[in-house]
């Protein structure tokens, strides 16, 4: 292999190493890198050539505007499901390929673009001019990726990764935390673009041309692919799957002097095999490799920080603070720490909520009861900002947040949890717990996390202290490093509360957690909710087990056809002649109580 | 523009359009019962026609006139390939990984499994034709010979001076006439109401008895039968090329977009509205012949990036 090989190789690999970014990392189907490459190849020599711009300024100028394409292509597509973002990418694959052969007088044709200057750079500045040699690129390139590959594992062994792992588990659960998927796919897409066109105008550079064929949706194809080989998640995946589309030309020639194949046929057809194979055994070869190395999550996102979480602690804390939450004690009548206002909701002609005020204090745990279909878990929804507020308000901690979505209440610290259990498979108990404490550090960002700022670093140990405490409290010790597919049905409705209550919110918001448990577990989440409230958090509680919440509730709101009907102590409000009409009272739901 | 030339584009845009309302009605079935977005069903089109005519006339078929049994042989072979190709791409490349992974339309990594598959299956039906066939283009007669519906020198006369080849109102009719008759028995059989049931909500009508497993390979088998009709309506009319496919799937998908997807009258106009679309811009002194493709692409993307909201309902801030 001569220096130009390597070079070429090395520079398909920053590609793919880019890609990983958006494919392997934020989970998104992305099959337009190759549109990204050609961006950058094609900007390159002509702006270079025909726009005499100094080779250096046109390359940057080339990856800041395929950066730019990328960004706009996930903010456009950012609304829609991951398959759609598959099929948009895939198109401007083919948009793009299009393009370059439908006008030949800009873009060459088929022949593509030859470069007419040498290929040197020179800087005007500094006076300096360096031919670029083989060798260059070889150092060029191979820098660029590992620089690459640091980043990458930067953010895999962070809490970025930790982000990205939840979001591509369950995005649904994800979002409920406080993560803001829609920036991480934008960003992580942007990141893969530019990167592609630096391999593009690094590659147009080293030959001297640009070729439509070289950069055809077949390119696009063939580095998801190579992405796809190491699963997500992985850092030295992307380098193996280029090895292999490296090695598969000589398995194509080999097919070739077999049978009457051209070599440019039957490599296509390999690749599609490979793809089909890759598919097919992506699964059991991760699962075999996770179980020569069982501690690989825990103990690699553990980095830097006290390893020993498997035992309650008892070490002086840290951050100074292990308590959950405000740890003052509030006095009985506390100021309302959540307080909704006048709430109306309506489905098309269907109201459900016709004005409904509700307040739940600090340290207190309030039960939302009613029949079905009277709009609890509508009104969940609306305080945790899963549904935009039609009319009246909403206040916490003295603030309107009426008008914010359910990332900007999980900071202003509102956070729910779901009627089904939405866990992270593949992600253990603790790191359920980590991603849950993420939201309280999130707010500077992700450069704050990637550059371990002391700032961060006390947030961290902070949230470790809160996941040491709760884990604890919450029993759930012995099976922080499970899966949640290992825990019972119980466990996982206990692990979402806990899981929610890392974010030290100001009020937490459970959707029926006690659905399905049984009477034991129905004890430690009745234990784990008073501790929390104990501990000064609010909660408020959607339940149908009315024996759950007289063992559990301070107070009790009923709701019965979007109204509220009694609030109080539970029980005054269960002598209610209003709450006992509304249970048994001849509504049409009286027999699912 | 000259309005006979206009016409003339018009005309001609809505047999194309037809074809595409094909394309993308197959395209929207299989989306509604899968939830899965074929990458290979343009692949499908052309696969079929390429299927057919190895098995008639070889790999150097002849520009003349097939004889009448080999004609009839071609259209069968060719719908009945769409078919069984459709429903190994089901078995092979979607079934499995939607077994494992899921769909994904959560917005999870599930997605990547299915994509990677239907690429895959149509990269490699495009590579294996390769390896068999020996030109690059082929030039594929009329096997419905539609070019003698008026008996005469098969060009028709616009008023305002343009023509048309006669062929293509053949191909405008008998691809509206498949599309509608498709989008009825949906809608109106008894086999449709289980389509439809099975769409919905597939567990559903698991529960109330309805072979959901059959339905959905009976919805593959029916996208594949429209390919293959697509197919044979569209390869006479110019160069086929097995990377042709690929694009003419793009189109089609932009077909059932622009009808909003899931839609399956919406499939047929946006079919017409692009054909037209593509051929008044070819035709145009702005664009030109360049823009055949560009400006369907072009459809394509802005159509994802700009209008999801015509694509699926209106996204509230996030499902419970």
């Amino acid at each position: 292999m001569s220096a130009v090989d390597v070079a070429q190789v090395l520079w398909l690999a920053l590609a793919a190493l880019g890609l990983n970014l958006a494919v392997g990392l934020a989970g998104q189907p992305i099959l337009g890198q190759g549109a990204f490459v050609s961006v950058g190849g094609y900007g390159t020599v002509l702006l270079a050539d025909r726009g005499d711009l100094p080779l250096g300024v046109a390359a940057a100028v080339a990856v800041v505007g395929a950066g730019v394409l990328g960004w706009l292509v996930a903010f456009g597509s950012s609304r829609l499901r991951g398959a759609y973002l598959a099929l948009a990418t895939w198109g401007l694959a083919w948009l793009v390929f299009a393009v370059l052969t439908a006008f030949p007088g800009l873009y060459g044709g088929s022949q593509g673009l030859v470069r007419r200057s040498p290929a040197r750079l020179v800087s005007r500045f500094l006076g300096l001019e360096v031919t670029l040699t083989p060798v260059w690129h070889v150092v060029m390139a191979g820098a660029l990726c590992l620089g690459v590959m640091a980043l990458t594992r930067c953010i895999l062994r962070g809490p970025v990764g930790l982000d990205l792992a939840a979001l591509r588990a369950g995005p649904a659960a994800a979002e409920s935390l406080g993560i803001d998927g829609a920036a991480l796919r934008r960003n992580t897409l942007a990141a893969a673009a530019a990167i592609g066109a630096l391999s593009g105008a690094g590659t147009a550079v080293l030959l001297g041309l640009i070729a439509p064929a070289d950069v055809s949706p077949l390119l696009s194809v063939q580095l998801y692919v190579a992405v796809l080989v190491g699963g997500t998640a992985s850092l030295w995946g992307p380098l193996v799957g280029v090895a292999l589309l490296v090695a598969l030309p000589s398995v194509a020639d080999l097919l070739s002097g077999t049978a009457e194949f051209s070599v440019e046929r039957s490599r296509g057809m390999v690749t599609a095999a490979l793809l089909v194979a890759v598919l097919a055994l992506r699964e059991p070869v991760v699962r075999r490799v996770r179980a020569a190395r069982p501690d690989v999550d825990v103990a690699d996102r553990g980095e830097g920080r006290p390893p020993a979480l498997a035992e309650p602690d008892s070490s002086p804390d840290p951050g100074g603070r292990a308590e959950v939450s405000a740890p003052s004690q509030q006095p009985a009548e506390a100021a309302a720490v959540l307080e909704a206002r006048g709430l109306h909701h309506s489905y098309g002609e269907l109201v459900v909520l016709a004005g409904v005020d509700l307040a739940v204090r600090a340290g207190e745990v309030h039960a939302l009861v009613g029949p079905n279909g009277s709009g609890k878990t509508t009104t969940l929804r609306l305080l945790a900002g899963a549904l935009a507020v039609q009319r009246g308000q909403v206040e916490c901690a003295g603030r309107d947040v009426t008008g914010q979505g359910q990332r900007d209440r999980v900071r202003s610290g509102i956070v729910r949890t779901f009627q089904q259990t939405a866990l992270f498979p593949g992600l253990s108990v603790l790191d359920h717990l980590r991603a849950g404490a993420r939201g309280t550090e999130r707010g500077g960002g992700v450069w704050r996390a990637l550059l371990r700022t002391p700032s961060w670093q006390a947030a961290a140990l902070r949230s470790d202290a809160v996941v040491k405490d709760l884990l604890g409290r919450s029993g759930l010790v012995a099976c922080a490093p499970a899966q949640p597919e290992e825990l019972t049905h119980g466990e996982q409705r206990l692990l979402q509360v806990v899981r929610a209550a890392a974010a030290q919110p100001l009020v937490v918001l459970l959707d029926e957690p006690a659905a399905g448990m049984s009477k034991e577990e129905l004890h430690r989440l009745r234990d784990l909710v008073r501790d929390l409230a104990g501990n000064g958090m609010a909660v408020l509680l959607v339940e149908h087990d009315m024996r759950f919440v007289a063992a559990v509730a301070d107070r009790m709101t009923v709701l019965a056809a979007g109204r509220v009907i009694a609030t109080g102590r539970p029980d005054d409000v269960r002598r209610m002649s209003a709450v006992r009409a509304a249970y048994l009272g001849g509504t049409p739901e009286e027999d699912t109580l | 523009m000259d309005p006979g030339i206009a016409l003339q584009a018009v005309v001609s845009g809505l047999a194309q359009g037809a074809v595409y309302g094909l394309v993308g009605l197959g395209f929207t079935l299989v989306h509604r019962l899968t939830r899965v977005l074929s990458f290979a069903h343009g692949d499908l089109v052309v696969g079929a026609v390429f299927v057919g005519l190895l098995l008639t006339v070889g790999t150097t078929p002849v520009v003349a006139t097939p004889s009448v049994p080999t004609a009839v042989a071609q259209v069968v072979l060719a719908l009945g390939a769409g078919a069984v190709l459709s429903v190994a791409l089901y078995l092979v490349a979607v079934r499995p990984v939607l077994r494992r992974d899921g769909v994904g339309s959560d917005g999870g990594a599930g997605v990547l499994g299915w994509v990677g598959g239907t690429l895959a299956a149509g990269l490699l039906l495009r590579e294996s034709l390769g390896t068999v066939l020996t030109r690059e283009a082929y030039a594929v007669a009329d096997p419905l010979r539609l070019d003698r519906l008026d008996g005469g020198d098969g060009v028709l006369r616009l008023p305002g001076g343009g023509s048309v080849p006669v062929r293509l109102l053949g191909v405008l009719v008998i691809g509206l006439a498949i599309g509608m008759a498709v989008e009825r028995l949906v809608v109106s059989s008894r086999t449709g109401t289980a389509i439809r049931a099975v769409a919905d909500d597939r567990e559903t009508a698991e529960l109330m008895g309805i072979p959901t497993e059959r339905v959905v390979l009976l919805a593959f088998a029916v996208a594949g039968l429209l390919a293959g009709a697509a197919g044979v309506l569209t390869a006479p009319g110019g160069r086929l090329t097995l990377a042709g496919g690929v694009v003419l799937g793009l189109k089609g998908t932009a077909a059932a977009l622009l009808g909003r997807l899931g839609s399956m009258r919406g499939a047929v106009v946006g079919g017409l509205v692009l054909g037209v679309v593509e051929a008044l811009a070819v035709a145009s002194d702005v664009f030109g012949p360049a823009y055949a493709d560009v400006l369907a692409l072009a459809v394509l993307v802005g159509v994802l990036a700009l209008r999801p909201e015509g694509l699926r309902a209106p996204p509230a801030v996030s499902a419970t």
